[in-house]
């Protein structure tokens, strides 16, 4: 076994540009540096606009997640101007983002981490043959059912927030919809035709079955469809063994409804915590960023043009009480208490962040047929309220890949100050002061790197199994 | 050069039935404003013409033009255009990773030199030496110069690679261009939109196939077809905008009546797109009939024009003396007044594009 070093990069079927440097000895991974090679500057032209108009242009950061950034803008606004939405507003607002969440979790198993399995490299697995037919990119016929049941279920959003992607329906008010009964209808419609997918594809059997997994044996006893495809690949594959998080987990808490969140927030270390978000920083000092390590509400955003050498991304590092978290479905829910993922949290590895989605999927599903069974098209769904000339306020929601805050400042009618923290910037961020390394960073160490593998197929793996959002990441 | 298979032959492979292709020729020949008798003709066309070769790159953007695609098209639009750009070169969708997909990329240059479209999603930041966005270890616009220089034609999907969007909005931290600013000797079809409607991407593409060259463009390089009318001539709250009966706030009774939100910013007066025609998501709605106004992101600078929220312009036009204010809090029914604002706005729109054309060559 030869030591080297490895550049890989770009990863396709991950949303965006991703190039991960790799130090190699003795056939595994020993340090790896994570760069997000693409810069916007969103946050440098929030700058001098109306605060209102971060509500069209921040989910412009990103195609996939575009009503998580909305909703987060406009909690951030309604912080800032003390705007309540009615209990009907919230109840779609809930459901929009809901079905985003879950049309993404379709999109990842199905078109991004399956279509792995199908390379070459594991042509002598049992599984294969099965793996091929289903998950070839653009050709297997799992990326067929799933893109015609996801097209169907985002019914929905065209319905409520006149098209996706991009909806603009969420105000800090509530939602510019008043929807009909016959709109009512037509969501519960398309909510039971995507039960059936789960049913008859994804879950192969009840979708309450699969919700009321609650431990990992009998977990991997599940044999039916294609998350019973994945299972036994993960078994035979080791996915269980390789890229191990921090294991310590945030959630913002997703989905605001009358008194509550419908997955709670917090923070998981083995032991249930607040999330204080007065200790979140953004660490500087491996990105190509002037200025202090400072608060969301503090930092700003100044690229250095002269790329510094001793820093190698353009994303921040941010980190809770000075230290990493990860972020995503996993992550939500074993801070919401399931017990399947609370099991697994002792073991944050790639099948357990692919497992978090399964089992939030089956859960999302059922919350969404409860909120819509809700739906009251009598009733409000649009508060009063009014713009304060001057305010600041934190918007803090959960988007399919995790924690996303959005922090606005704004005086005299303009914004002076507006700070996002996306899931993605929290799994891929580089290293902090100390040295230590980012999640991912820290996930890939020990990965195991054939001869002559120039992308290595566990690290390929690894990384998407974090579901990657890089134009979130840095915008 | 190897032989090509048709787009027919493409679809039968992915398990579309003859029934299926043949709604989609209907389909398509509706949203290409052509009568029911070119159905045969398209049909045609793409049972005995070679597949269009096409490269799907992306720079500097959010993926939403490929999500538009895969995700809120009706599944016979996706299904074709899936079968169109799976065998040879997308980022996004593509099974090969890292050097494989670059080595992919140049085997597709050469095997289809000079025949291929290259459609571009999002744009080449040229500051820093385009060090903003690096593929492989280039620049992005390296690539897509590298890519452009053997294709017969190029698209630019979406508002970033005809205009640039939103991150190219002041100060333009990474000096994003469009693709047209950057090559040159090229035929291009602007496709804007944030993103655009999925039935529009397949109809432009299905055109060119099917009658092997370019739609009729406008003066912005767009498909006259589809971006020939503004959204406010076919906006179903027409009639409201024509009786001057306004939603005046977000939580009024005149929104829940579904009032002209004209007054909340709607930019639909000034923005040619098929929006409110087409539709989105397999036709089911667009944002005025989610109750939002249009924030016009098929027009160029859409970004850049002021707040979002405010109107798009105080006209005064309107009757003699009174503005669009005046008459919704009258709620009198004014006819004719929207012709006049039409032929207002219109003039407007007009001399905007001159103070921008005079920016431009300055």
């Amino acid at each position: 076994m030869t030591d080297r070093n490895l550049l890989v990069g770009p990863f396709n079927r991950v949303e965006g540009d991703l190039e991960v440097r790799l130090d190699v000895r003795d056939g595994a991974v020993a340090a790896a540096y994570t760069n997000s090679p693409l810069f916007r500057g969103f946050e440098m032209m929030m700058l001098g606009k109306d605060p209102r108009d971060a509500l069209t242009i921040t989910p412009r950061i990103c195609g996939i997640c575009s009503i998580s950034q909305s909703a987060a803008a406009a909690f951030a606004l309604a912080d800032a101007a003390w705007a309540e939405m009615p209990d009907q507003g919230m109840l779609i607002a809930a459901i929009l983002h809901a079905v985003e969440n879950l049309a993404d979790h379709l999109t990842h198993f199905n078109l991004f981490f399956m279509p792995d399995f199908a390379r070459p490299v594991y042509a002598d697995r049992t599984w294969h043959d099965q793996a091929v037919a289903r998950f070839t990119a653009q050709q297997g016929s799992a990326a067929r059912d799933a893109v015609t049941a996801r097209a169907e279920l985002l019914h929905i959003v065209g319905l409520l927030g006149g098209k996706w992607p991009h909806t603009l329906a969420i105000q800090p008010a509530g939602v510019t919809k008043a929807p009909t009964l016959s709109d009512k209808v037509r969501i519960q419609t398309a909510l039971r035709s995507c039960r059936r997918y789960l049913e008859t594809t994804l879950f192969g059997a009840p979708t309450e079955q699969f919700a009321a997994l609650s431990a990992r044996d009998s977990l991997m006893d599940w044999t039916a469809g294609d998350a019973g495809l994945f299972l036994r690949i993960a078994a035979d594959t080791g996915l269980d063994d390789i890229g191990m998080g921090p294991g310590r987990f945030m959630s913002f808490g997703a989905y605001p409804l009358p008194g509550k969140r419908a997955f709670a927030a917090g923070m998981w270390d083995g032991g249930l915590h607040d999330v204080d978000t007065a200790q979140i920083t953004e660490d500087i000092s491996h990105a190509w960023m002037l200025g202090e390590t400072a608060h969301p509400a503090d930092g700003r955003t100044a690229p250095d043009e002269d790329m510094r050498d001793d820093a190698y991304s353009w994303c921040k590092a941010p980190r809770l009480n000075g230290q990493t978290i990860e972020t995503g479905a996993f992550a939500r829910q074993i801070i919401d208490g399931n017990p399947l993922a609370r099991d697994l949290a002792d073991r944050p590895s790639a099948m357990a962040r692919v497992v978090g989605r399964l089992i939030e999927i089956a859960r999302t599903q059922m919350l969404l047929e409860d909120l819509a069974a809700q739906i009251d098209p009598k009733d409000r769904f649009m508060g009063h309220w009014d713009m304060p000339k001057s305010g600041q306020g934190q918007g803090l929601v959960e988007a399919a890949r995790g924690a996303l805050g959005h922090w606005t400042k704004f005086d005299n009618g303009k914004i002076t100050g507006y700070q996002i923290i996306a899931p993605t910037t929290w799994n891929f961020g580089p290293r902090d002061a100390a040295g230590n390394p980012g999640p991912l960073e820290a996930a890939l160490v020990g990965a195991p790197v054939g001869d002559g593998e120039e992308t290595p197929i566990a690290v390929q793996h690894i990384v998407r199994s974090f579901d990657p959002c890089m134009v979130c990441t840095v915008h | 050069m190897s032989q090509i298979e048709t787009f027919y032959e493409v679809m039968r492979k992915q398990g579309i039935t003859r029934r299926s292709f043949m709604k989609y020729c209907s389909l398509t020949a509706s949203a290409l404003g052509l009568g029911p008798s070119f159905v045969p003709q398209i049909a045609h066309a793409m049972e005995t013409k070679p597949r269009t070769p096409v490269i799907w790159v992306n720079g500097l953007e959010c993926t939403c033009c490929s999500e538009s695609f895969i995700r809120g098209a009706h599944p016979l639009a996706k299904d074709v255009v899936l079968s169109m750009i799976s065998l040879d070169y997308s980022e996004t969708l593509m099974a090969a990773a890292g050097h494989h997909a670059e080595a992919a990329l140049e085997e597709t240059i050469e095997k289809y030199k000079g025949n291929y479209i290259l459609a571009v999603e999002g744009n080449p930041p040229l500051n820093e030496d385009g060090m903003f966005c690096i593929v492989g270890g280039k620049p992005f616009v390296e690539q897509l110069k590298h890519a452009a220089k053997h294709a017969k034609a190029v698209i630019s999907w979406g508002a970033c690679a005809s205009y640039g969007c939103v991150q190219a909005a002041k100060p333009n931290p990474t000096q994003a261009t469009p693709v047209h600013k950057v090559i040159t000797d090229k035929p291009i079809i602007k496709v804007p939109g944030c993103p655009p409607i999925a039935e529009v991407m397949t109809g432009v593409i299905t055109y060119m196939l099917t009658f092997d060259r370019l739609p009729e463009l406008d003066r912005q390089g767009r498909p006259a077809m589809f971006y020939g009318q503004r959204i406010h001539d076919k906006c179903y709250r027409r009639p409201h905008f024509d009786a001057g009966q306004f939603v005046e706030t977000w939580d009024d009774e005149n929104a829940r009546k579904g009032y002209c939100l004209y007054k909340m910013g709607c930019k639909g007066p000034t923005t040619y797109n098929a929006c409110s025609t087409v539709r989105w998501n397999e036709g089911v709605s667009f944002p005025i009939q989610s109750g939002h106004g249009c924030i016009g992101c098929s027009e160029d600078g859409f970004w850049d024009q002021g707040s979002f929220y405010d109107r798009v312009t105080d006209l005064t036009q309107f009757g003699i003396e009174k503005n669009a204010d005046q008459i919704g809090t009258a709620a009198a029914g004014v006819v004719g007044a929207g012709v006049a604002a039409h032929a207002a706005i219109s003039a407007l729109k007009a001399a905007q594009r001159k103070t921008q054309d005079k920016k431009e060559e300055a």
